[in-house]
C-alpha cells in the first residue's frame, strides 16, 4: 500500500504544507495511541512485570520472586499437560474446520436452490454467542433427554446413552466438535469468496487436458486457494489456540483437567488458585509459544500489504 | 458448467442436508423453548412441538433479571460501538492517507494487539479497574472491551478506507477544499458501508463478549446478558432447559435483527477482516 500524500500540494508551500498534514494525521492517531498505550501496551508490560512476582489474588499482597513462576511452571506438572491439551484442541479443531469448510464451499459455489438462504444458515454458528451455543450443546448432549444420544441411539449407532462432556476422551473429542461446528463458517465465507474469483478457463483447460472433477480440484482449485487458506490457517490457528469461553462453559477444563487448555489454565491460577504471578508467567510462556503464529501471520500482512 | 440434471439434484441434496445439519442445533433451540414442559422429557423427544407454548418466554421476563442484562448488554455494547468507531474512524483514515514517521510500525502494532489473546491482558486490567475503582461498573467493561474491539475495528476501517480512490479527495483539495472538509465531504460518505459494517462487528462482539464479563463484573445490577444468563444454568437447583432456550433465543434477537436486514455488511466485513490472501 504505497501511498504517497499531500500529492496536490502546491509547489510553493509545499514543504510547510506537507508538515501541516503529517501534524494533522498524527492529531487523528492520537486517541488511538492513546487508548492502546493505556489498556494495550500498559496491561501488556504489566503482566511481564506480574510474571516476576508472588501474589495473592484477594488481597494482591506479595513479594518479588524473580524467574521462580516460570521454573515452578516449567519443572511442575501443569503447564506442559495444559500446552498438549492446547495443541490437542487447536489441531483437531482447526483439520476438521478447514476440511468441512473447503467442502461445503465447493458445495455452495455449485448452482444451490436457494443458496443465500443456504449461505445465512451456515453463516449463524459463528455469529450467535458462545453462551448460546454452549447452552443449545449442553441441552443436545444431555445424558437423559438429548436429542444426540437419542438419534444415536435410533440409529443403531451406540446401545447406551454417553456421558459426552464427563468422560475422557469424549469429552476433548466433543469440544473439538463443536468449536468446529462454531468456526468453521469463517473457512467457508473466505474460500467462497476466492472459489467466486477463479477463472472458469482454467478449468475448461483442464477438462480439454482431460481432467476429471477430482483431477480439476487438485490441479485447479487448490492451488488458486493456497494463498487464501494460508491466511485462513494461521488466523483460525491463533484465535482456537487462545479460545476460552467455548472449553471453559463446555467442561470447565474437566473431567480431571483433561480439557484444560492454557487460557483456561491462566484463569484458574488466578481466579481459582489466586495465584496472579503464577497466572501472569502461564500467561506470558503461552503467548511465547503464540508468537510463532503471529509472527508468521504479521509476516504475512506485511509481504500482502507492500504488492 | 453444465451438468446432468441428476448431478445437479445430488448437489442440492447433499448440500441442504449438510446445511440442515448444521442449523440443526439453533433450530432445536427454537423448538425446545416452544414446547410445554410436559412434552419437554417425553422419549422418544417430539422434533415439532404438539403445542406451542410462549410461557417460557413469560417466564423469563418476569421472573429472571433478564431485562435487566438485557439493558446492561445494550447500554455497553452501543457504547463501545461508539467510542470504537469514532476513534478507529479518525485513526485508520490517519494511518491511510498520512505520512509521518511511525505510521508503519504503528499499522504493525494494530495488527499484533488483533492477535493477542485476552487472558494476557486480563489480570493486569483486572487490577488497574480495583485500582481505579472502576471494578465492577459498566464503564470498566466498555474500557475492557476497546482492547479488542479497537484493533479489530481499526483493521477493518483501514482496509475499507484504503479502497477508496485517492484522486477523489486529490480532486477535492485542489477545488480549495480543507483536509478535514475533504475528509467529511469525500471520504465519510464513501467510508459509510464499511464503517456500518465495522460497527456491525463490534456490536456482536462486545455482545457476545464473556471472559472480562465474567472476572470484571460480579453484580447483578451491571452484569451483561452472557454471565447473567450462564448463571441461570448454574444457580437453579434443577435445570430449566425449555427457559434456558427461550432465554438463549431472546439474547440473539439483536443477531436475528442484523442477519436479516444487513447481512451484505457482515459478509463485506469478513473480506476486510485480513483474509483477503
Amino acid at each position: 500500500m504505497a501511498t504517497t500524500t499531500a500529492r496536490a500540494a502546491p509547489a510553493a508551500g509545499g514543504l510547510t504544507l506537507d508538515r501541516r498534514y503529517a501534524l494533522l494525521g498524527v492529531l487523528l492517531i492520537a486517541p488511538t495511541v492513546l487508548v492502546f498505550c493505556a489498556v494495550i501496551v500498559y496491561p501488556l508490560v504489566s503482566a511481564l512485570y506480574l510474571s516476576l512476582f508472588s501474589i495473592y489474588t484477594p488481597t494482591l499482597q506479595g513479594g518479588f520472586v524473580g524467574l521462580d513462576n516460570y521454573a515452578a511452571l516449567l519443572a511442575g506438572g501443569t503447564f506442559w499437560p495444559a500446552l498438549a491439551n492446547t495443541l490437542i484442541w487447536t489441531a483437531g479443531t482447526l483439520s476438521l474446520q478447514i476440511v468441512f469448510g473447503i467442502a461445503l464451499a465447493l458445495l455452495l459455489n455449485e448452482n444451490i436452490l436457494f443458496r443465500s438462504l443456504a449461505r445465512s444458515l451456515i453463516l449463524f454458528p459463528y455469529f450467535v454467542s458462545t453462551v448460546v451455543a454452549v447452552l443449545v450443546w449442553r441441552w443436545l448432549f444431555n445424558d437423559l433427554y438429548g436429542l444426540a444420544n437419542h438419534l444415536l441411539m435410533l440409529g443403531g449407532i451406540i446401545d447406551m446413552p454417553v456421558d459426552w462432556l464427563g468422560r475422557m476422551p469424549n469429552a476433548m473429542l466433543s469440544v473439538i466438535v463443536i468449536g468446529a461446528w462454531k468456526y468453521f463458517p469463517f473457512v467457508v465465507i473466505a474460500v467462497l469468496a476466492r472459489l467466486q474469483t477463479i477463472p472458469e478457463q482454467l478449468y475448461e483447460a483442464a477438462t480439454i487436458d482431460g481432467a476429471g472433477p477430482v483431477g480439476r480440484f487438485f490441479d485447479v482449485t487448490l492451488p488458486q486457494l493456497r494463498e487464501v487458506l494460508a491466511v485462513v490457517i494461521l488466523l483460525r490457528a491463533i484465535w482456537d489456540f487462545k479460545e476460552f469461553d467455548l472449553i471453559y462453559l463446555l467442561t470447565g477444563g474437566g473431567p480431571l483437567n483433561h480439557t484444560r487448555t492454557l487460557p483456561l489454565a491462566v484463569y484458574q491460577e488466578a481466579f481459582g488458585l489466586n495465584r496472579m504471578g503464577m497466572a501472569s508467567a502461564t500467561a506470558v510462556l503461552m503467548m511465547l509459544v503464540m508468537l510463532v503464529f503471529m509472527l508468521a501471520y504479521l509476516r504475512r500482512a506485511a509481504r500482502a500489504g507492500a504488492k | 458448467m453444465t451438468r446432468r440434471p441428476a448431478a445437479t439434484i445430488a448437489i442440492n441434496l447433499v448440500t441442504w442436508a449438510i446445511v440442515l445439519a448444521v442449523a440443526m442445533p439453533l433450530l432445536w433451540m427454537v423448538v425446545t423453548s416452544l414446547k410445554p414442559q410436559s412434552e419437554l422429557f417425553r422419549i422418544p423427544p417430539t422434533l415439532i412441538p404438539s403445542t406451542v407454548t410462549f410461557e417460557h418466554y413469560w417466564r423469563v421476563l418476569t421472573e429472571t433479571p433478564f431485562l435487566l442484562y438485557f439493558r446492561n448488554s445494550m447500554i455497553l455494547s452501543v457504547t463501545t460501538t461508539a467510542v470504537v468507531v469514532v476513534i478507529g474512524t479518525l485513526g485508520a483514515y490517519s494511518l491511510v492517507r498520512f505520512t509521518y514517521p511511525g505510521r508503519e510500525t504503528l499499522a504493525g502494532l494494530v495488527l499484533f494487539t488483533y492477535l493477542l489473546p485476552s487472558v494476557v491482558l486480563i489480570i493486569p486490567l483486572y487490577l488497574l479497574m480495583v485500582s481505579l475503582g472502576l471494578a465492577n461498573t459498566i464503564a470498566s467493561l466498555v474500557i475492557a472491551y476497546t482492547t479488542f474491539a479497537l484493533p479489530y475495528a481499526l483493521w477493518l476501517l483501514r482496509s475499507f478506507m484504503a479502497g477508496i480512490p485517492e484522486d477523489l479527495e486529490s480532486a477535492a483539495l485542489v477545488d480549495g477544499a480543507s483536509r478535514i472538509g475533504a475528509f467529511v465531504d469525500i471520504i465519510l460518505p464513501q467510508a459509510l458501508p464499511g464503517i456500518i459494517s465495522t460497527a456491525l462487528f463490534t456490536f456482536i462482539l462486545s455482545w457476545n463478549e464473556y471472559l472480562y464479563a465474567l472476572v470484571l463484573v460480579n453484580s447483578d445490577s451491571v452484569r451483561p446478558l452472557t454471565t447473567g444468563v450462564m448463571n441461570m444454568l448454574i444457580a437453579s437447583f434443577n435445570i430449566e432447559w425449555s427457559l434456558l432456550m427461550a432465554a438463549s433465543v431472546m439474547m440473539s434477537i439483536p443477531l436475528i435483527v442484523i442477519f436479516a436486514f444487513l447481512q451484505s455488511y457482515l459478509t463485506s466485513g469478513f473480506g476486510a477482516g485480513g483474509v483477503k490472501g
